[in-house]
């Protein structure tokens, strides 16, 4: 089978979807080993599965959840491992509207 | 000079009437302190898992039926993966491949616009942009609130028209109970896909998108603008950018938004979390025995049923408050057609041009003063004067019916119509001959109430006249 | 008194019945874990293990009775426990104290568990060393130049080396089973759904389980009574009773269909791991057990299977670690992108950034369709191959590992050889069924390693019961 081929611009484009930030070297390091994993994982692609459906799991809309609202946490509990707070809010730099 | 046609498509979303979140059990309430209708999975927090609210799935059904949508029997939810404050997760959980309703139509004055289809997701939480020194705050309480999102094909061709589908859509809504559209608290918000197009031409130009818009107004102005702005890039033989484009209500104008680095994508996946939802048809067909009729269907009953004309019916259906109104007053009072005429002359008049305004007179009471005047114990004239006094002071009907009725009783009134008869026998022969017999007879109605100081009921006088004359 | 070579059901009834105390006990394996410190194995003591213990002493002596009355436990750090940190090994989540209790966690403290602490592990469980973490490389409990295995390696560490009388650990790929062979101990991966996933740190969603490791097959169906039962915090948790494992238990296995997979005979060829597998099988025959020569004939395309949807879910999963909301936020960040870019970067150790890129790769459009939905189309034709064997088999038997742990370095810059380690364990993850390993045999290093038994969904109980009857004859 063809190895599938992996260009810089492919993992650049990976990078930000990640919102990961890499060095040059590190990402020309991942072309070469992207394209290992990938000649593992392309192993799928010689499977014929033209005949099968995939199934969902699923449940009977009545046996879903009521409609029945509960306590919520404490603001102080839901801002607890929050690096930066300001009046009982999630706080980031300001952002452009 | 080149003409061109229009083309719209709407993404509608509103806020679904629930008491809890679509996937946690935190209140879907407006208006709290920050952070305060939150727990570890509309924050998103490690190890949160969200299980979906039965209610809201009903609820997309229900606005579905209501727009002859076909309904899955099978809906999956998928995670729309994106990063943005707002978004707790850093994925919307959202419907891509199998949404709860698919196609469907609402049809407007000379068209029908079809629907593609109407999903449930969740909202995400609220930016607040304050100082630079505070920076930018996030309030995860609209977090996870449920949302139905309608999507339709791109089937309007003027603000107008999108103006008259939002309305028509906005009425369904509230009518079947599934969501309040409380327009200025962001309970529902417009996404307008628009682009133009030589008249006539069979190729869709290329498109723009305004988001959220959340005033019927906006939308109106909004689809002007970008119209005009198309139009004129176009004439002048320039070219449409495909963008998402933000409409400043304040300027009136849309200006391109900050283009993003990396194109939009958003990786749709099933979401491993949540089960699929089997609807079968029994429980679509048990929901929609719960449907009321909608504001068209009523229109159509008023006037086959009741025999309103069609502007009374057109006024009364537009409004969920007054159908309610009109349905309980008749309840009380089983002639619809008098209680429209007092509901369309008497109060709408009376309130049409206040903000909040509320009618002052409950159903009962106003059907109460329609017995009396219908029974001949009070005439219209005291009829007009207690309703005007029940909504401006509440006062008590029976006791002004006692005091300002005093109703010439039918006896009497016999012997007033008699001597009338008896005095006036030109009148007589001119109601007999004449080719306008009703204005003879309207004037013999006219002397009745002059005797009588306008005391004497006048269906009960009108009957003994025409006894006399025949 | 020696707890560590007790088992946990008999160290549970000494304490339920006050011949010792909690406190006693508790305080006896909180030294040994700092005195086996060098092992790595544990993350951090709770400090206040001990005023638990005293406690639950107090509350046994009021009549309080639970199958795990004052009896510690340690727990994979991946595991939420209110107010205790859970950093899943990972720098991100550093400083991360728990906002809320896994259901795991409920259950065990509804028994009367005392949480003693939390174990070492590979980065939000990627990895099948606990080299991964980015704290410390926990070492085999046999063999201090080798690795535990991956990526519960703390956990099962800690059980091998008596430093508790069970751990939890969760098993995406055979993070449970693999790291339970490489100490010779008893790890099990309960049937999908059958223990909830509130309050465990998502890896890959629709793969993952939390289950016991333990010392013995009788402490680990006695141990999963307690963790098993759904949740109405999880969906995909299942919502049926939760039987009593240990009486599944019957020491008898004529008659018992035992499924040996042709594809599994080709791939066990020339491994350490050969001749045990072959004479346990013999074993189980001169017992009276039916072996049956039974195909899932894609079951080498389990791994890329594997490597697809595991990725793509934890790319989604690993998400919300943005910065925004919780520990880690980069001091250099000004702006919101930045928070994003340098919050994970900095927080995020190698493997874990390589699977959220394999990810989105295999998520991304034009990818989708030939990646993820593939995979998923061959893990449904997979449970359709598996359902055939099962509809004639109570049980497979198959390796855990190819052999014994390997050495501390060895696989470290090697990815692929790295994922290959996986090849037996995930299969049951890819079913969804249960899944046990036991120790078996030892290798040329005098170090053990595991077989595996595999059930249907739901039969831990079979996998109990044969687990039982082959370490009664294997336990040394």
């Amino acid at each position: 089978m063809k190895k599938t081929n992996v260009t810089i611009e492919e993992v650049r484009r990976l990078a930000a979807l990640s919102a990961l930030e890499f060095s040059e070297e590190e990402l020309q390091a991942f072309v070469p080993e992207f394209e290992n994993i990938l000649e593992l994982v392309d192993q799928v692609k010689n499977c014929d599965v033209s005949d099968v459906e995939v199934q969902y799991s699923s449940h009977k809309l009545s046996q879903l959840r009521s409609d029945i609202a509960k306590d919520s946490l404490p603001q102080e509990e839901i801002l607890l491992n929050s690096p930066k707070t300001k009046k009982g809010s999630f706080c980031v730099p300001k952002m452009l509207d | 000079m080149q003409e061109y046609d229009i083309v719209i498509g709407l993404e509608v979303h509103a806020e679904l009437k629930t008491d809890s979140k679509v996937f946690c059990t935190c209140k879907n309430q407006f208006g709290s302190s920050p952070n305060t209708n939150c727990c570890p999975v509309c924050v998103g927090l490690p190890g949160a898992l969200p299980v979906l609210n039965k209610k809201a799935v009903e609820l997309v059904i229900k606005a579905g039926l209501t727009m002859d949508c076909e309904i899955n029997n099978l809906a999956v939810f998928e995670r729309k993966n994106y990063f943005y404050p707002d978004l707790a997760k850093a994925y919307q959980i959202s419907q891509l491949v199998r949404p709860i309703c698919i196609g469907g139509h609402i049809n407007l004055k000379n068209k029908s616009v079809r629907l593609n289809r109407i999903h449930l997701e969740e909202d995400a939480g609220k930016l607040i942009h304050s100082t630079q020194a505070i920076g930018t705050l996030i309030d995860y309480n609209r977090g996870g609130v449920p949302l139905m999102e309608l999507v339709t094909e791109p089937d309007i061709s003027s603000a107008d028209e999108a103006v008259e589908f939002l309305t028509k859509l906005r009425a369904r809504l509230i009518f079947a109970d599934v969501a309040e559209c409380k327009m200025e608290q962001g309970g529902m918000r417009c996404d307008v896909n628009i682009s133009v197009k030589p008249k006539g031409s069979k190729i869709f130009g290329q498109r723009t998108e305004m988001k959220n818009l959340n005033s019927f107004k906006s939308v109106y102005r909004a689809i002007k603008y970008e119209a005009n702005r198309q139009i004129e890039i176009l004439s002048n033989g320039g070219k449409i950018t495909q963008e998402t484009r933000k409409w400043d209500d304040n300027h009136e104008k849309s200006i391109s938004m900050r283009k993003k680095e990396t194109s939009q994508d958003y990786r749709y996946f099933p979401d491993p979390d949540l089960l699929a939802v089997e609807i079968s048809k029994e429980e679509v067909d048990k929901i929609k025995k719960t449907l009321p009729l909608m504001p068209e269907e009523l229109k159509q009953k008023y006037i086959k049923d009741y025999s309103l004309t069609e502007y009374d019916a057109d006024v009364i259906t537009k409004d969920k408050e007054i159908i309610n109104y009109f349905e309980e007053t008749i309840k009380f009072y089983n002639n619809p057609k008098i209680v429209a005429n007092w509901l369309l002359t008497d109060i709408l008049s009376k309130i049409k041009d206040e903000e909040n305004a509320e009618i002052k007179i409950t159903p009962k009471n106003l059907a109460k003063i329609l017995t009396l005047l219908e029974e001949g114990k009070i005439s219209r004239t005291v009829a007009k004067d207690i309703f005007a006094k029940v909504w401006e002071e509440n006062a008590d009907i029976d006791e002004l019916a006692k005091q300002l009725g005093g109703n010439v009783d039918e006896n009497s009134l016999k012997d007033i119509i008699s001597s009338i008869v008896k005095n006036n026998p030109k009148a007589v022969e001119d109601y007999k001959t004449s080719d306008t017999p009703d204005k003879v007879f309207r004037w013999f109605v006219g002397q009745v109430m002059k005797e009588t100081k306008g005391k004497a009921n006048a269906i009960i006088a009108e009957k003994i006249i025409k006894e006399f004359l025949n | 008194m020696n707890f560590e070579n007790m088992s946990l059901i008999e160290l549970a009834s000494l304490i339920q019945e006050q011949k010792v105390s909690s406190v006693e006990v508790t305080k006896y394996f909180i030294d040994k874990c700092v005195e086996k410190q060098n092992l790595n194995a544990i993350l951090e003591i709770f400090d206040d293990a001990i005023s638990q213990a005293e406690e639950m002493d107090k509350k046994i002596k009021n009549g309080f009775k639970g199958k795990l009355a004052g009896v510690p436990v340690i727990i994979k750090d991946n595991i939420l426990y209110k107010g205790k940190k859970a950093s899943c090994s990972s720098k991100f989540l550093e400083n991360y104290v728990a906002q809320y209790n896994s259901t795991v966690v409920d259950h065990m403290l509804k028994e009367g568990a005392i949480i003693l602490g939390r174990a070492n592990m590979d980065e939000f469980a990627m990895g099948s060393s606990t080299e991964n973490s980015a704290f410390v490389t926990t070492l085999n409990a046999l063999d201090p130049t080798r690795v535990p295995g991956g990526s519960s390696g703390g956990s099962a560490c800690a059980v091998a080396a008596g430093l508790c009388p069970v751990a939890l650990g969760t098993d995406t790929g055979g993070s449970i089973r693999q790291p339970a062979s490489y100490n010779g101990v008893v790890g099990i991966k309960p049937t999908y759904g059958r223990v909830s996933r509130y309050g465990v740190v998502a890896f890959a969603s629709s793969l993952e389980q939390v289950g016991p490791i333990t010392k013995n097959v009788k402490d680990n169906a006695y141990m999963l009574s307690v963790l098993a039962g759904g949740s109405e915090n999880d969906e995909t948790s299942l919502k049926i009773d939760v039987p009593d494992f240990l009486s599944y238990i019957k020491d008898n296995i004529k008659g018992m269909k035992i499924a040996v997979l042709k594809e599994v005979e080709e791939v066990v060829k020339g491994l350490d791991v050969e001749k045990t597998y072959h004479d346990v099988i013999k074993f189980l025959s001169n017992n009276g057990a039916e072996i049956i020569n039974a195909s899932i004939p894609d079951f080498t395309l389990t791994l890329p299977c594997y490597y697809i949807i595991a990725p793509a879910e934890a790319t989604s999963n690993l998400g919300r670690f943005d910065g925004v909301k919780y520990s880690r936020r980069s001091q250099s960040a000004t702006n919101i992108d930045d928070i994003y870019l340098k919050s994970r970067s900095e927080g995020f150790g190698k493997e874990v950034k390589r699977r959220i890129m394999l990810g989105n790769f295999v998520l991304s459009s034009g990818y989708f369709d030939a990646y993820y939905n593939k995979a998923k189309k061959l893990q449904q034709k997979l449970k359709l191959e598996a359902s055939k064997v099962f509809s004639v088999c109570d049980a497979i038997i198959l390796p855990t590992t190819t052999g014994e742990a390997f050495k501390i370095g060895e696989k470290v810059n090697d990815p692929i050889s790295m994922y290959k380690e996986d090849l037996f364990t995930i299969l049951a993850n890819v079913l969804g069924v249960p899944s046990i390993s036991i120790p078996c045999g030892k290798g040329k290093n005098n170090l053990p390693f595991g077989i595996q038994i595999i059930a249907n969904n739901l039969n831990e109980g079979i996998i109990y019961d044969i687990a039982n009857f082959i370490e009664k004859e294997y336990r040394g």
